[in-house]
């Protein structure tokens, strides 16, 4: 599998993420000849005697070089000798959890992968482009030191793995997509109706709906740019000629522009989350993206609300961010057997992601509005930069984890 | 009076006299002393030189941290934290996790490899095998730690407490004080900076930075005591590190402070900006009499050579070294100068430049000592209004108390003050 490019600003990551298939995908052809080439290198253990092990990777001939080992830290050099890109993998011959990994090892490169090694056995397998796996001669490792410093091994997230939770995911973002145009069709009704409190109580309630839905931001493709677009480079919300949506008419709504300015961008927006209905109904979520975005929604916070750059008038920003907490809960949801089953702290990451929605809702009055992010006092600010970050690298390994591999 | 006028005030055409009286009053003890700062000269040789051998450590435990007696080293970060943390628990779990990656990261070695599990563990800045590179990790926990959060009132040090506003100074709250203080040095800058995100990594729930500082020790020019961005050699009349007594005097925790600080030391840390474009128009002579020393040797007016004692008893009134100068206000070699000295660890800073396109650089002031008010704030009084005063503004930093060290492997910082 090629990297998804990713990027924190998850419209820019779609695009991102398409240019990097289309270039897998020229890779894939080059490599379709998947024969063996002469190694460049001689192979056999410990060639630079820095103490690595040389071994093979090749589609005949996957991990020799490799023979035995006493456990503790181990670093392999691995040379692919054939003329395609292989995938590595070091794995549990019983369980098949990987160690370590080399994706999209070039022909003729090589490159080093280090694991700390208890006991156990161990094999390396190798995965050409077109999907043949060869794997390698299994080696025991057995009456190692106990250590506190041991590489977890991880079973590798398939893309059959990840099916029935993007179905799942899929499915809660069929069943927000309603209320989200019940949610803008009441903006657009207060607007016309003349009432601005009223209009910006709807605004909030409508956008706090849509940033809910981060995992899905990539399948909403241009739809999510027309609904909740941020200004371009050197332009503000008021100024962009070509942003609508929910930032324009916030610009609006909290400026002392007439309501009615709001009117034609409230149809406007009715009208796209009507598309993205409509479109959504036959789209399929990249099973990818759940994980993906598991982890960078919250990121997104961090980057572009944290800083009130994403702000164009309402002061909404917790608001916002709690949404974007219950939207990371909402991905975590379908990939928590997933994440249980391959050793991942869920119990810690539960805790820090109640301590976030509980610090962000208590800047939420009793009358439902929301203390601005520049009325808040600088220690409180730490709290949050510390809660909301702690949270996000609690985040990180679930991409890292649901990142597709080549089952074995 | 020799000594030039207050410059400002001289500006502003108001006369110094006022300012002078009491200084000339203050000096007036012109006691010599001949205090041979050999040591001085060996540690400035060691901490500002060329670069050492990345391999090269020092110990991570001892009776005291690491940053403290050891010449500093060559690149620095003074990084400030707020404790966020929620409950005590939750603190010695902060400083347990501080031990950790310190340790580790003093220590060298490779770093913990995560499979498929997660994103590397390190940042790579370093390679894939950290080098220790002679990094040193200092804490120090401001007052604020022991206000009403952690129940650790009772156990504060004696002299501790917000750095109150000299004289001179422009202090921005925001760039002062904190809970704990970090000093990290190296002889490299990309060691520092690792250690600074490996440890801020590690500790992101816990505190967040409130304010950092850069600094830098300038290599020899050409030899002795490194140069601060005055020109002048700065540190030369340090006390000598190898003299356990000595240190024990004026470092080292003692009577008076609770039981869990006895190894720590006071730690006073001034970031002082250098007003280097109106000092750079200052005449020569008017700059050496401030300080009180030559520019191009470092030694004193009186003298020769860098190391050379000044001499006060033969320049009573203040003829050769002006009774105000900088050297002669902050030890006049009376012996009780010399029993409240001052340990020095000072760095350089180059923060950019100001919205008046000056350059923004100057001193990170680092000081440890035993007893705060009559070393520290007792030299700083003195040197109230002196010259140099309308070249620098001192405007960050704070008090804080350098932890005992580490000693032994289930030890960590903080664990006499959090288990006292």
């Amino acid at each position: 599998m090629p990297t998804t490019t990713r990027r924190a600003r998850l419209r820019i990551a779609v695009i991102c993420a398409a240019v990097v298939l289309a270039a897998g995908a020229g890779a894939l052809a080059i490599t379709h000849f998947g024969a063996s080439a002469p190694p460049v290198t001689t192979a056999g253990n410990d060639v630079a005697g820095d103490g690595s092990i040389d071994v093979i990777a090749g589609l005949d001939n996957c991990g020799s070089g490799w023979s035995s080992s006493t456990g503790g830290p181990l670093t392999f050099v691995v040379n692919n000798t054939s003329i395609g890109n292989i995938d590595v993998y070091l794995q549990s011959a019983d369980t098949g959890a990987v160690y370590g990994e080399l994706e999209g090892l070039g022909s003729r490169a090589s490159a080093t992968l280090s694991a700390v090694l208890g006991d156990g056995s161990y094999e390396f397998v190798c995965i050409g482009a077109d999907a043949p796996v060869t794997t390698g001669a299994q080696v025991s490792i057995a009456n190692s030191a106990a250590r506190s410093d041991l590489t977890p091994g991880v079973v590798p997230v398939t893309r059959n793995d990840l099916y029935q939770p993007t179905q799942q995911y899929s499915a809660w973002i069929t069943a927000q997509l309603p209320v989200l145009a019940g949610g803008v069709a009441d903006l657009a009704t207060s607007i016309q109706s003349g009432d601005r409190a009223a209009a910006r109580r709807s605004w909030i309630a409508a956008h706090v709906t849509y940033e809910t839905l981060g995992a899905a931001y990539g399948a909403f493709g241009n739809s999510d740019t027309a609904i909740n677009g941020t200004p371009g480079a050197g332009m503000t919300a008021e100024t962009d000629p070509d942003l609508t949506g929910f930032h324009r008419i916030e610009s609006i709504l909290w400026s002392d522009q007439q309501l009615s300015a709001a009117a034609p961008f409230a149809a406007q927006l009715v009208s796209d989350v009507s598309t993205l209905e409509t479109t959504f109904a036959t789209t399929r979520l990249d099973p990818q993206d759940v994980g993906l975005r598991a982890h960078e929604i919250l990121e997104n916070s961090v980057q572009e609300e944290l800083n009130g750059s994403d702000d164009a008038g309402s002061g909404s920003t917790f608001a916002t961010i709690d949404a974007n907490i219950e939207g990371t809960e909402q991905a975590v949801l379908p990939l928590r057997p997933l994440l249980a089953d391959r050793g991942f702290d869920l119990a810690t990451l539960d805790d820090w992601l109640a301590r976030s929605t509980a610090l962000v809702e208590s800047f939420r009055g009793p009358d439902g509005s929301w203390t601005p992010l520049s009325s808040i006092t600088a220690a409180q600010r730490e709290q949050v930069n510390a809660t909301l970050s702690e949270t996000v690298e609690l985040l990180a390994p679930i991409a890292a984890i649901c990142d597709i591999r080549q089952g074995v | 009076m020799t000594g030039g006028l207050p410059r400002r005030s001289f500006l502003s055409g108001l006369v110094g006299a006022g300012v002078a009286g009491p200084l000339a009053a203050m000096a007036a003890a012109p006691i010599a002393a001949e205090a041979a700062t050999r040591a001085s000269e060996a540690q400035n040789a060691a901490g500002g030189a060329s670069a050492a051998d990345p391999a090269a450590r020092i110990p991570f435990e001892g009776i005291n941290q690491q940053g403290i007696l050891p010449p500093p080293q060559r690149a620095a970060a003074f990084v400030s934290f707020d404790v966020t943390a929620a409950t005590r628990g939750e603190l010695a779990e902060l400083l347990q996790t501080i031990t950790t990656r310190a340790r580790f990261l003093t220590t060298g070695g490779a770093p913990q490899t995560t499979g498929i599990s997660a994103p590397p563990a390190d940042s790579g800045v370093l390679g894939p095998e950290v080098a220790p590179d002679n990094l040193a990790v200092t804490v120090a926990v401001g007052a604020s730690l022991f206000d009403a959060r952690f129940g650790l009132a009772a156990l504060k040090p004696s002299q501790l407490r917000t750095m109150e506003d000299f004289e001179n100074d422009a202090l921005r709250r925001e760039v002062c004080d904190g809970d704990l203080l970090l000093q990290i040095t190296a002889q490299s800058t990309d060691t520092v900076l690792h250690a600074v995100r490996d440890i801020a990594r590690a500790t992101r729930g816990s505190m967040q930075i409130r304010w950092r500082r850069d600094g830098f020790v300038s290599a020899p020019r050409p030899s002795g005591t490194p140069r601060n961005l005055m020109g002048f050699k700065d540190g030369t009349s340090n006390p000598d590190i190898t003299d356990a007594a000595l240190m024990q005097k004026l470092v080292w925790a003692s009577d008076g402070e609770p039981a869990w600080a006895a190894g720590g030391s006071y730690q006073v840390v001034r970031v002082i900006r250098m007003l280097v474009e109106f000092w750079d128009r200052v005449n020569i002579h008017e700059q050496e009499n401030m300080i009180g020393r030559r520019r191009d040797s470092g030694a004193p007016l009186t003298a020769v050579a860098e190391f050379d004692d000044p001499h006060y008893d033969l320049d009573p009134t203040g003829e050769s070294v002006p009774l105000n100068a900088h050297i002669r206000l902050a030890n006049s070699r009376s012996q009780a100068d010399l029993d409240t000295r001052i340990l020095r660890r000072a760095y350089n800073y180059d923060g950019g430049v100001d919205p008046n396109g000056n350059l923004d650089m100057g001193l990170v002031f680092v000081a440890f000592n035993r007893d705060l008010d009559n070393q520290f704030v007792a030299i700083q009084k003195r040197l109230a209004n002196e010259p140099l005063v309308d070249y620098i503004s001192p405007f960050g930093g704070g008090y804080f108390f350098a932890l005992p060290g580490v000693q032994g492997a289930r030890d960590w910082l903080g664990q006499g003050l959090l288990s006292a």
